[in-house]
């Protein structure tokens, strides 16, 4: 963008001054105008630029911004899990998902096929080369809270970067040294086959300014240590709200429908509204939620589906106060109805 | 009206009342839709119990293992070349593509409820280990071989 806005300055400064030269005698009046209105037209759009460049620019923390932690292994196990990083970076197995040890198999590949085009999910195993075995702290950290590259670049949000920016730093900096226990796995991922625009990475700056904030989307009216810990795996790491809540025409998650259920991005129906006017949270208690997130049974016997199972898997990997947490903020958000955005 | 009319009117009526259910019988994308309803309600004072919600019934455990060893009997074969789709079926492309494998899941539904009538267990404590594993088959075939309908 800023390359291209150079030419165009200097061609429009040059007929200017032509035009200057030799229509003055006859029309002086109207050049004037032509001149005001023509460059008050340039100023704005050159301000227009600059905003939109300023507005689109990356923006990574610095690494004296890190906080003081000694990041622990086993707490970033927990992080692994509830951040579902291996639905969908762990490689399938014959085409078919990845099960147990094999969810820790990290080398990327899914397709997903989304309105946008196909995204083509990285290896995020430690392998130096083709994952990201040679990133540092702050790197990582940048990754995964902003949506920025090491090289600078924005990550497209099928990357659920937007839910984990409400994730602790220090959380972050556990799954980092877990992550570099896994195994290392060889073989990078296709490059994304977007339709333009989306093919403009810069632009990607614009949809964070709108919908990129680490901010909790739910207030909670009373300090509740349980609920604020179900929030924290909710709308952070667990990232719920990337299926669970309708987005609008911009691809952003829209905070009045938070949680009440969207259409299916992988078929026909709809992901089920979990607040608690939907019907699932509405019938079933905390224990229930929590038992079905460990065990994949409801009440009524009937198993997990479709794309809840791998996340449900997940979930029965985190501690028993972890899903309770989970359940009893979903029992306190605010019910909303299933009537979808017209 | 006569005796035998009255009787010939109620016998008639009864039978047609009973007729849809009757049909439908015959459509295995039904048959095998209650049957696994009665799976599932077979499960859950069973799942109360291995939780520890209710208390331990051998009773009701030797009810429900029952059921599950009937079902899985019979479950493969309301399967047959045209009940693919319709009706609401939530059954998956993925058995009449995979027959094997979903024989196999089936089998495994049927092996541990075999084990578990077998071992036939009296307390809590030896219900566990035999019953936790057909637990697990459910979830094992309807990963694969169930879609997802809302």
């Amino acid at each position: 963008m800023a390359r291209s806005s150079k030419p165009v300055k200097a061609a429009t400064t040059r007929t200017e001054s032509k035009k200057s030269k030799s229509d003055q005698a006859e029309q002086p009046r109207e050049e004037t105008l032509v001149g005001r209105s023509s460059r008050t037209a340039f100023a704005l759009l050159v301000a227009g630029l600059v905003a939109a460049w300023c507005v689109t620019e990356p923006r990574p923390i610095a690494e004296n911004d890190l906080p003081e932690h000694s990041p622990d292994v086993a707490a970033g196990e927990q992080v692994f899990w509830a951040g579902g990083c291996a639905s969908c970076h762990a490689s399938q197995v014959d085409g078919k998902r990845a099960k147990d040890e094999k969810k820790l198999l990290l080398g990327g590949g899914l397709e997903l096929d989304t309105p946008y085009g196909v995204f083509h999910v990285p290896n995020i195993s430690p392998h130096a080369e083709d994952g990201i075995g040679a990133w540092s702290m702050i790197e990582f950290v940048n990754a995964m809270q902003h949506g920025v590259s090491p090289d600078g670049r924005h990550y497209y949000p099928s990357f659920p970067y937007t839910s984990y920016a409400r994730m602790t730093v220090e959380d972050v900096m556990d799954l980092k040294v877990y992550l570099d226990t896994l195994p290392s796995v060889a073989g990078r991922a296709a490059i994304h086959a977007l339709d333009f625009p989306w093919t403009l990475r810069r632009g990607i700056g614009a949809w964070k300014w709108r919908y990129l904030s680490a901010e909790p989307v739910m207030k909670l009216m009373s300090a509740d240590t349980i609920v604020e810990r179900g929030r924290e795996l909710v709308e952070g790491a667990g990232h719920c709200g990337e299926c669970h809540t309708e987005r609008d025409r911009f691809g952003g998650m829209i905070a009045d429908r938070w949680l009440a259920g969207a259409p299916n991005p992988e078929g026909p129906g709809r992901i089920p509204n979990i607040t608690p006017a939907g019907k699932n949270i509405a019938e079933w208690s905390v224990a229930d939620i929590a038992y079905y997130l460990e065990s994949g049974f409801t009440p009524e016997y009937d198993t997990v589906g479709g794309s809840m199972v791998a996340v449900q898997e997940n979930m029965a990997m985190l501690t028993k106060a972890d899903r309770r947490a989970i359940a009893s903020y979903l029992k306190s958000i605010p019910a909303l109805s299933n009537q979808p955005v017209q | 009206m006569s005796y035998s009319t009255q009787f010939r009117i109620i016998f008639l009526t009864i039978t047609l009342a009973f007729m849809p259910a009757a049909l439908a019988d015959d459509d295995p994308r039904h048959e095998r839709h209650e049957l696994m309803e009665g799976v599932g309600k077979a499960a859950k004072p069973v799942g109360k119990m291995l939780k520890g919600d209710s208390d331990f019934d051998v009773d009701v455990l030797m009810e429900s293992l029952r059921t599950w060893r009937d079902v899985s009997m019979v479950f493969g074969d309301l399967f047959p070349a045209g009940s693919e789709t319709g009706n609401d079926t939530e059954a998956a492309p993925a058995i009449w593509e995979d027959r094997a494998g979903f024989e196999e899941a089936l089998g495994n539904f049927r092996d541990a409820t075999a084990a578990a009538l077998a071992a036939s267990p009296t307390t809590l404590e030896e219900a566990r280990p035999v019953v936790g594993p057909i637990f697990k088959t459910c979830k094992g075939c309807h990963d694969t071989y169930r879609i997802e309908k809302e």
